[in-house]
């Protein structure tokens, strides 16, 4: 069997569209899950309720304990039954979003472990509270010391976003599936998908190298 | 509650304070009073209450019973109320008048120097940026950091932080000053720097309690010198009188601990 690279060169401009639509998925599922871990993080540290802390320590060895894949199906097959009509992308950036704000409140927490308590002790003293405290002291804190995992859960959610091809998101997984099963030279076509994954993360994970260095400077 | 009466003599009211942390008595009902202008030292040995006293000053550490006042202006009471919101505004508002410099500097690593003092004065005091700016540059220049507003925290000598600190407190024009051991976290040679800013701001008229171990520092800015020991005040006066006659044992053991020869004790009386 020959590898003929004119399948993949064929392929290119459908690939790319999939990429686009790969990189929106997983950029729309981190941003969420990002908010949502953030403010699970703050309402936990500032509520102090065990019962609160108690139902979050469950959620994140229910989504850690589980395959992703099985996560997926639940939230497509089940949120209908429950009277939520969502499409498949949508339900894609739910499972992805859930499965991915777990990971990132673990993060946020060695984060938050890392900022002293003599900052919020500082704010307080100053007269921040509430609000102003965590959004100008203490949450930028937070944040620079997780750069380096928060990426790395970016890969793995861009990566992950792959699984959606099963729920007929039409990502680049997906887009790859429906060109080769017309031309049946799946190895062409995916290798190009490969290529086209690989370049995303590597993009991705050097850009952050340029983050963390920019903010590294800025630490005490 | 602004009840404008004369307040002069008790600018700064602390009443009946406790406080009990886990299976240790913090403070056991000490009451100070501060009038306007007047620099309070406070010395003692480790764990004698003096930090947690000072840090009850602005309910940073509430205190479990007792009261205090700013210029006739509740700060915190126990049994207090301070979950209202309301409560919690008016903390704020008093903390704001309150300045507190901490031993480990506390400021802020991720925003620049300029930006560290300009900061709480936009977030808290509400002014603009140009107001902002220009009162941080003021204060910076009090301190002897303008020329570094461009600099990281990360970058500067631990001497270099704390008035950066200082200058962060001083761009909110406090009414009073609490410094929790301000130099016992610097270099012997970075020191002075610090003394020589606070003794400037007794000399301006501050009022100010510092919580310290510079004895040659308190007997040079401190108009009191208040004595602490197992969460009491055992004796307080005047710091040519109480660092050179101590009247009580403990005072007299505590300063001969230090080897500080020159103040020892004249004789039993």
């Amino acid at each position: 069997m020959k590898f003929d690279l004119t399948y993949t060169l064929d392929a290119l401009p459908r690939l790319l569209d999939g990429s686009l639509v790969t990189l929106k998925l997983a950029l729309l599922g981190f941003t969420f899950s990002v908010v949502l871990a953030t403010i699970v993080t703050v309402a936990r540290t500032v509520s102090k309720s065990q019962i609160f802390g108690a139902i979050i320590a469950v959620y994140i060895s229910f989504i850690r304990g589980t395959p992703i894949l099985v996560q997926i199906f639940l939230v497509y097959y089940v949120l209908p039954i429950i009277g939520l009509n969502i499409g498949p992308i949508t339900a894609g950036i739910v499972a992805l979003t859930l499965n991915s704000a777990a990971f990132i409140i673990e993060i946020l927490r060695g984060g938050l472990a890392s900022v002293s308590k003599g900052q919020f002790e500082a704010a307080r003293s100053l007269g921040l509270s509430g609000f102003a405290l965590w959004v100008k002291v203490i949450l930028p804190q937070t944040f620079m010391a997780s750069i380096p995992p928060l990426v790395n859960e970016f890969t793995q959610l861009l990566k992950a976003t792959a699984l959606l091809s099963t729920i007929t998101v039409v990502e680049l997984m997906r887009v790859s599936q429906q060109i080769y099963s017309n031309n049946y030279h799946p190895i062409e076509v995916l290798t190009g998908a490969f290529v086209m994954y690989f370049l995303m993360c590597f993009a991705v994970s050097r850009s952050a190298s340029w983050l963390e260095a920019t903010f590294e400077v800025k630490r005490a | 509650m602004a009840v404008a009466t004369e307040t002069k003599n008790n600018f700064l009211e602390m009443t009946g304070i406790r406080k009990s942390f886990a299976n240790m008595t913090a403070l056991q009902d000490v009451s100070l009073s501060v009038p306007k202008g007047e620099v309070v030292c406070i010395i003692g040995p480790s764990g004698c209450g003096k930090s947690t006293l000072l840090r009850t000053a602005n309910w940073l550490t509430p205190a479990d019973a007792g009261e205090v006042r700013l210029d006739g202006e509740l700060v915190g009471a126990m049994p207090d109320m301070r979950s209202t919101s309301v409560q919690a505004r008016s903390l704020n508002a008093a903390r704001a008048r309150i300045g507190m410099v901490f031993q480990q500097f506390n400021v802020w690593p991720h925003m620049n120097v300029l930006e560290n003092v300009v900061c709480p004065q936009m977030v808290v005091a509400k002014r603009g940026r140009d107001i902002a700016e220009k009162k941080a540059l003021a204060a910076l220049a009090q301190v002897g950091l303008e020329d570094k507003k461009k600099d990281w925290p990360e970058n500067l000598s631990g001497g270099q932080k704390q008035r950066l600190a200082i200058a962060r407190v001083l761009a909110m024009d406090p009414v009073l000053m609490l410094l929790d051991e301000p130099t016992s976290a610097l270099d012997p040679e970075l020191v002075s720097g610090v003394l020589a800013v606070l003794k400037q701001l007794a000399e301006k008229g501050m009022t100010m309690i510092i919580v310290t171990h510079e004895l040659g520092f308190a007997r040079s800015v401190a108009d009191r010198v208040v004595f602490m020991e197992g969460g009491q005040i055992i004796e307080e006066g005047s710091p040519n009188v109480i660092l050179r006659s101590p009247s009580t044992k403990r005072l007299q053991f505590f300063l001969e601990k230090l080897n500080i020869t020159a103040f020892k004790p004249k004789s039993e009386s």
